[in-house]
């Protein structure tokens, strides 16, 4: 087993212990397992930034290219967007949904077969730091938004069904920290996405002299930012709160996920990671 | 053990209101009233006297008349009669005495289990008590005692967790929707008792502001000045209700004074920020299709009262949990009253003396190096350790023996004794001096 190989099962490995501690710790209401489980997420967090360190070391601007590479730093990613929302409003339940779906999106990493985009060497950079870190960080808190979203709905039904608030319920934190995660990925989320999928337009005006070519990920894309931009526009003008934003969220989301996953792996597509 | 304790009294389970009405105890000196005297065999006493219990806690001669002498005080304190009050009363011994009034601090044998009432009445009881100078080493020590007990039952068990009370749980229904409660203003509609009791439980979990509106504008005023809050014109009932977060609704209104469309024009100006409204008012003042509306939550009294109730039945489980603890702590405090006796606290004495000799003699051999293996050497030096500490110790011993010959002072100079050296190992408490919190330096 070489060194990245060894990485790799290391932050796998911190990543299940710290999901299964989190999941634990609200299973039993232990506080001792909480810290366990942040303890766990954290080291395993430093790992991966290793991992993520020695792949763009090894393969430089080529690395931006690989499928395993986008992955790896997608789960990076919602780590991080995690740990930020989590030092912001001191809600450690967002790791219940960031440290699975790492697990998952980290484990696709690691077990693609090395396919690659050929991407032009002039706008790598560019087309990084615009592109891909934006679009990342803005579905990653979008990742957060719908989790959260998911549990203001289970909580304000509880509360407004007037139904037991009992169990894992009881621990739960207010709904309005809920929708505060929910207004920070829309404030936050809204504008990335939006600079993100501008500078991938540019990119391909530059590459193939056509801002748009009706390829089912730009469509998709489309469609998510028109949903997105909906959220928004309600939150910011029509004061939206609470129930109407966090469905939005989800649906947003799975959208994403959809866009993601489906469309990259089975249409025919330019995002594709078939060579 | 030679004190005795005695606790008898009469609560709500054993008497009637009228008759705990009746044989209430409020500001009574048991000295000047003749509790403590040598004829009764008291030397200590403590009256507890609340709405729903009076209890008479003494420690004294162990005697059968003391339980009739204490009667008999007690019916004549209220000009009673001895048997009507005999027929109410619950008495417990020593050990028994110690358990009961462990749960009564620990507020396991209140009518609403875990309420925290009691043991702030039962401080009370006991600082009268110091002051009336009816209290000695053994009250002094089992009160002490009790405090704690009921904050380890409080730290230890979930008995006193859950909202028991209408008022309490609205206010924790508050914390489930808008979380820290010190950036909300709420509003009461109508002044009534009930909505002033859940004001002040919302004050107390730091809601920053307190309107006010009632149909009696002076009444609301009055309420006002009380609480700190603002008193509103009821004309302006809607558009000042815009900046409530929570709406306390009790007007005594035979129809609703709040409906569907006053609260969509008023979430419109709040900019859907989310209202929590209580409605205790019977009939109700709000329109229960309210709670349909978007970010809005309506609980009436009913749907409160469910709350409580559910809360109430996790209590007694964890009620259960509670019992163990003070059984735990019946227990040593029995080892602590049967060290009140001279000779285990002689040996308690000597054997820490000792203790402190040797592990200073294994400090000195280890320093000694090689000349320590000469056997002679180390006899030599245990002999001399172990004479200095028992001599150190003589004359403590011998003014605690002549004192123990004394009737009254020998308990009190074993206890101070046994604090002084700390000979029941007990941590300083929390509010001790910080001199008396640093770690003990005493056997280094």
């Amino acid at each position: 087993m070489n060194l990245t190989e060894t990485l790799e099962l290391a932050v796998l490995a911190l990543y299940f212990l710290g999901a299964v501690l989190h999941i634990l710790a609200v299973l039993i209401r232990g506080p001792l397992l909480r810290s366990g489980g942040q303890i766990a997420t954290l080291l395993g967090f430093g790992l991966h930034t290793v991992d993520v360190g020695l792949y763009l070391a090894r393969y430089g601007s080529d690395a931006l290219g690989h499928g395993p590479f986008y992955f790896s730093l997608m789960a990076w990613t919602l780590i991080i967007v995690s740990l930020v929302l989590n030092w912001r409003l001191r809600m450690h339940f967002l790791a219940l949904t960031s440290l699975p779906l790492a697990l998952i999106v980290y484990s696709f990493a690691t077990t693609l077969p090395s396919m690659e985009v050929i991407l032009p060497e002039s706008f790598m950079g560019l087309w990084f730091g615009l592109h891909i870190g934006t679009l990342f960080l803005s579905i990653c808190l979008l990742a957060m938004a719908a989790s959260a979203g998911a549990v203001y709905l289970f909580l304000e039904n509880k509360i407004k069904g007037k139904t037991k608030i009992t169990g894992l319920s009881k621990d739960l934190p207010s709904l309005s920290l809920f929708d505060q995660v929910n207004a920070w990925a829309v404030n936050l989320g809204f504008p990335l996405f939006t600079v993100g999928l501008l500078s991938g337009f540019l990119w391909a005006h530059f590459t193939w002299e056509r801002f748009f070519s009706w390829d089912p990920k730009e469509v998709a894309a489309i469609i998510v930012w028109l949903l997105f931009a909906f959220l928004f526009h309600q939150r910011l003008v029509n004061g939206w709160r609470g129930r109407k934003p966090a469905k939005l969220a989800i649906w947003i989301f799975a959208l994403s996920l959809v866009s993601m996953l489906g469309i990259n792996f089975f249409l025919e597509t330019h995002h594709s990671f078939q060579p | 053990m030679n004190q005795s304790i005695c606790l008898l009294g009469l609560n709500h389970r054993t008497a009637p209101v009228e008759v705990r009405e009746r044989y209430a105890l409020p500001d009574v000196d048991p000295r000047d009233q003749g509790l403590i005297a040598a004829k009764s065999g008291v030397k200590e006493a403590m009256i507890l006297s609340t709405c729903n219990r009076v209890e008479l806690l003494t420690v004294g001669r162990e005697d059968k008349d003391t339980v009739r002498e204490i009667l008999r005080f007690w019916a004549n304190c209220c000009g009673g009669d001895v048997h009507e009050l005999q027929d109410h009363t619950y008495t417990h011994r020593n050990l028994d005495a110690v358990t009961h009034l462990f749960s009564v601090a620990s507020s396991l044998d209140s009518m609403v289990l875990g309420e925290p009432q009691i043991l702030g009445q039962l401080k009370q009881a006991y600082r009268s008590s110091v002051k009336q100078g009816a209290s000695g080493v053994v009250l002094n020590r089992l009160l002490h005692k009790s405090f704690s007990v009921a904050k380890r039952v409080r730290t230890e068990t979930k008995v006193a967790s859950n909202a028991v009370s209408i008022s309490f749980a609205a206010v924790e229904l508050a914390k489930r929707i808008f979380g820290d409660l010190s950036s909300q203003t709420a509003m009461l509609v109508g002044a009534g008792e009930m909505a002033e009791l859940a004001a002040t439980h919302l004050l107390s979990a730091g809601v920053k502001r307190m309107l006010i509106a009632n149909r009696t504008h002076a009444r609301g005023c009055e309420l006002a000045s009380r609480i700190k809050g603002e008193a509103v014109l009821f004309a302006e009932l809607f558009e000042r209700m815009a900046e409530a977060d929570i709406v306390i609704s009790s007007t005594g209104a035979t129809q609703t004074v709040i409906q569907r469309r006053d609260i969509q024009s008023i979430m419109k100006r709040r900019r859907n920020r989310p209202m929590f409204f209580i409605d205790i008012a019977v009939p109700r003042d709000i329109d229960p299709d309210v709670n349909n509306l978007d970010n809005i939550y309506l609980y009436d009294i009913d749907d409160l009262k469910e709350v409580v109730e559910e809360n109430l039945g996790q209590r007694k489980t964890e009620a259960a949990k509670a019992m163990v603890i003070v059984q735990e702590e019946t227990e040593k405090f029995a080892c602590w009253l049967r060290s009140l006796d001279l000779k285990p606290t002689i040996l308690d004495l000597l054997a820490g003396g000792e203790r402190i000799a040797r592990k200073e003699l294994k400090k000195t051999l280890r320093r000694l190096g090689s000349k320590a293996d000469d056997p002679e050497v180390s006899q030599a030096l245990e002999t001399l350790v172990l004479s200095l500490a028992h001599k150190l110790y003589h004359q403590p011993l011998d003014f605690l023996k002549r004192r123990a010959q004394e009737e009254d002072a020998g308990t009190r100079y074993i206890d101070v004794t046994r604090r002084m050296f700390n000979l029941d190992n007990e941590p300083p408490s929390p509010d001790a001096h910080p001199d008396r919190r640093k770690p003990q330096s005493s056997e280094e």
